[in-house]
């Protein structure tokens, strides 16, 4: 009986001590199969909640019709930061993966710190057929996205979002408004006092999530800039005022409830209130547990200026080391970005499509969106999308979170616009110098 | 002379077993506690943003960063109004819970231990979803019937106090049930002779609790009191997680939070390893006030 017990003991430890020592079997040092085709890796963060199964079928079906290279689909946890750490780990060790997703808001950090080749250069270098690609297929706001400051193009947009409106058509009829939803954002304010006053019910949920992304749409859609020349200059006059709107309709009019998004989202799902700014991701979310007439529209103007909407999502870059997996980068590239495999992924992820002509294609998400009518809110104010904000260098993530505390002050009632942004403004210079 | 063969009988045949049997257990404590807070330490003097491939070496500076924001005190502050908080939700009121099931009602006792204990089965962050949606101010069941009686639920999460009692309490669901059965299983245990012979005196309830059943359980009181303040922090993390991220304006931040804050959130890993050894260092002074004053006081069986 001791014996069996120390036996026992004795396979627990070596159990634990060689699950500790397991290493994980990569493939990455291969560079090529049997068949002679060249192995490339494809870093990706979708989970199979989030386009994950996508991923695999577009990998699956490029590795069937294609003769000289095989994609091996490698999904990182942790979203965009979990792949910078990892990519950051198989850089330290000398390697590389041939295309990686990144993040918006990793853009200058990934740079700054990873090798890379431009799209274009590859294109130029290797595959002339392709010399117009680019220009030919993306709308140059677009492309401008995946730029680094001196107008180098670092990747191409990939998973695109865009801020929209949606709207509760039954309650607004009930308050007697247009059921089209307003134009501008002085008519968001105006609905949403007359369907407070009519119905009792709050007009309009603003996201508020742990970033600036609505905050930045609101504010430079009405001629504010988040940042010029490396400084944060969102306490402009247009930026006090469009926050201004924002404040008095939490605080004045108290015809907008200032909840945490997931509550925001919810209370418009039951009918609590009107009308919901917030991400065209959340499209399904909203279109399969609505139980009234829903509708999107494009993000609100104000008035005689146009949107300017940050996009939200991740580009596609190049990061293969050598010539043979350059060049099958960019076959697989071209293969992601053809009418049909982007046609899928926004099917699957719920994204925009970064590309032209696949909204009307037949092969394309044509009847896809005459199913789902929402996405077109989206698809339409494409020319008006800018890149989202992120505030440079090491203390980049410490500014944004400046902007969400002084969100909460503001919309606490705690403290004015003017002097919340101001205050804000000039921390954040401090912080950025 | 004694010291020494003392020391030589530790490792004679009998015991080498022992630490064989230990040493698992070691080894896991080994990886999975002291070499992270070793870790801790040294990254509590460098600057680095976990992904850089460099640490910059800046000594005493994320400690005295941290002690002269004021949003660190106001932090601390919130932390020990967690701790009141839940040190009556989770320890004053499952006691009068356990007393009152065990001697005073009669029946429907299995019932009771029954769905008091269930929500401890759940996780936590399935829970503060369903909390999310319950105590959703403006659409949620709780805010509905608070209508029909003309009454305004508060708008919690975006408002300081509030927020934090209700996640507090948010938290008390999952934690009760256990503390509750443990305080039980120890009432439970005090020999009914002396409660009957207490009731035939006439001696009224509540002093039965105070002077028998409390001394008589304290020993297994203390490990909930004690077990309340440490996880009961740890478990609130959950919900400000899921519900407020800390928010409005760190108002529902403790130091627990605001330590994963800073490192996951704002990667600030020098920033965020000061702050867990201050809070560790806190924690070490209360345990220390508590072994020193309390622990004497302590009533064990055996």
């Amino acid at each position: 009986m001791k014996k069996l017990v120390i036996l026992f003991t004795f396979v627990a430890v070596l159990l634990v001590v060689s699950a500790c020592g397991k290493k994980e079997e990569t493939t990455a040092n291969k560079t090529s199969n049997e068949g002679g085709k060249t192995v490339i890796e494809y870093w990706h963060v979708n989970a199979e909640t989030q386009g994950g199964k996508t991923v695999d079928e577009l990998v699956k079906e490029f590795n069937a019709q294609s003769e000289t290279t095989e994609v091996i689909a490698k999904f990182n946890p942790d979203m965009y930061k979990g792949l910078m750490q990892n990519l950051q780990a198989e850089a330290a060790a000398g390697k590389a993966p041939a295309i990686v997703q990144v993040g918006w808001s990793f853009l200058n950090y990934f740079a700054n710190n990873f090798e890379y080749s431009s799209p274009q250069a590859i294109i130029d270098q290797y595959f002339p057929e392709d010399k117009t690609f680019l220009e030919d297929y993306f709308l140059s706001n677009v492309l401008a996205l995946a730029q680094g400051p001196d107008g180098e193009q670092i990747g191409i947009p990939y998973s695109l979002s865009t801020p929209v409106l949606y709207i509760n058509r039954d309650l607004l009829k009930e308050a007697g408004l247009d059921e089209n939803g307003p134009k501008t954002w002085e008519e968001v304010k105006e609905f949403s006092k007359t369907i407070k006053e009519q119905t009792g019910k709050f007009g309009v949920y603003i996201q508020q999530p742990a970033d600036n992304w609505a905050t930045q749409a609101l504010l430079e859609s009405n001629g504010a800039k988040m940042i010029t020349d490396g400084k944060a200059t969102f306490a402009s006059e247009e930026g006090i005022k469009a926050y201004q709107l924002w404040a008095d309709m939490v605080l004045e009019d108290q015809s907008a409830p200032n909840l945490p998004w997931d509550q925001g989202i919810q209370s418009f799902i039951d009918g609590n209130v009107a009308m919901l700014y917030t991400t065209i991701a959340q499209r399904s979310n909203v279109q399969s547990n609505s139980q009234f007439d829903v509708a999107a529209i494009k993000s609100p103007a104000w008035e005689g200026k146009s949107p300017k909407l940050p996009a939200g999502g991740a580009m596609l870059a190049i990061t293969a080391k050598d010539e043979e997996q350059r060049k099958a980068g960019w076959e697989f590239m071209k293969f992601l970005y053809s009418v049909e495999s982007v046609a899928k992924w926004t099917e699957g992820t719920g994204y925009v499509p970064p590309r032209k002509d696949v909204a009307e294609a037949e092969n394309g998400l044509k009847d896809f969106l005459a199913e789902n009518e929402m996405m077109n809110a989206a698809i339409e104010q494409m020319d008006g999308v800018v890149p989202w904000t992120s505030f440079p260098g090491d203390a980049g993530l410490q500014a944004e979170q400046l902007l969400l505390d002084v969100r909460d002050q503001i919309l606490g009632g705690s403290i004015s616009v003017e002097e919340g942004l101001k205050a804000t403004e000039q921390q954040i210079n401090e912080l950025l110098q | 002379m004694s010291a020494l063969t003392t020391g030589v009988k530790r490792f004679n045949r009998e015991n080498w077993k022992a630490y064989f049997l230990l040493f698992p257990s070691l080894l896991i404590f080994a990886f999975f506690m002291f070499w992270p807070f070793i870790y801790t330490i040294y990254l509590s003097f460098f600057d680095w943003n976990m992904i850089s491939p460099t640490k910059e070496f800046v000594g005493l500076q994320n400690y005295i960063d941290i002690l002269t924001d004021p949003k660190s005190y106001n932090i601390f502050g919130n932390t020990f109004i967690y701790i009141a908080i839940l040190l009556v939700l989770n320890c004053v009121v499952p006691y009068v819970f356990a007393f009152v099931i065990d001697m005073v009602l009669k029946r429907f006792k299995g019932f009771y231990k029954g769905a008091l204990f269930m929500p401890a089965f759940i996780s936590l962050v399935v829970g503060s979803i369903l909390f999310t949606w319950i105590l959703n101010p403006v659409s949620g069941p709780v805010a509905i019937i608070l209508g029909w009686f003309g009454l305004e639920m508060p708008i919690w999460s975006k408002m300081d106090g509030w927020v934090i009692f209700v996640l507090s309490l948010i938290t008390s669901w999952k934690v009760f049930g256990y503390n509750f059965i443990v305080l039980y299983a120890s009432i439970n245990g005090i020999s009914r002779e002396l409660i009957e012979a207490a009731r035939l005196d006439q001696v009224p309830l509540w002093r039965i609790f105070f002077q028998i059943v409390l001394p008589m359980s304290s020993a297994t009181g203390i490990y909930v009191f004690i077990i309340t303040i440490v996880q009961g922090l740890q478990y609130v993390f959950t919900p400000i997680k899921v519900i407020t991220q800390g928010g409005p304006n760190y108002a529902s931040s403790n130091a627990i939070y605001h330590a994963y804050h800073e490192a996951f959130v704002l990667y600030r890993t020098g920033h965020s390893a000061a702050l867990s050894i201050l809070t560790m260092v806190i924690f070490l002074v209360l345990l220390f006030i508590e072994i020193k004053f309390v622990e004497r006081g302590i009533y064990y069986e055996n």
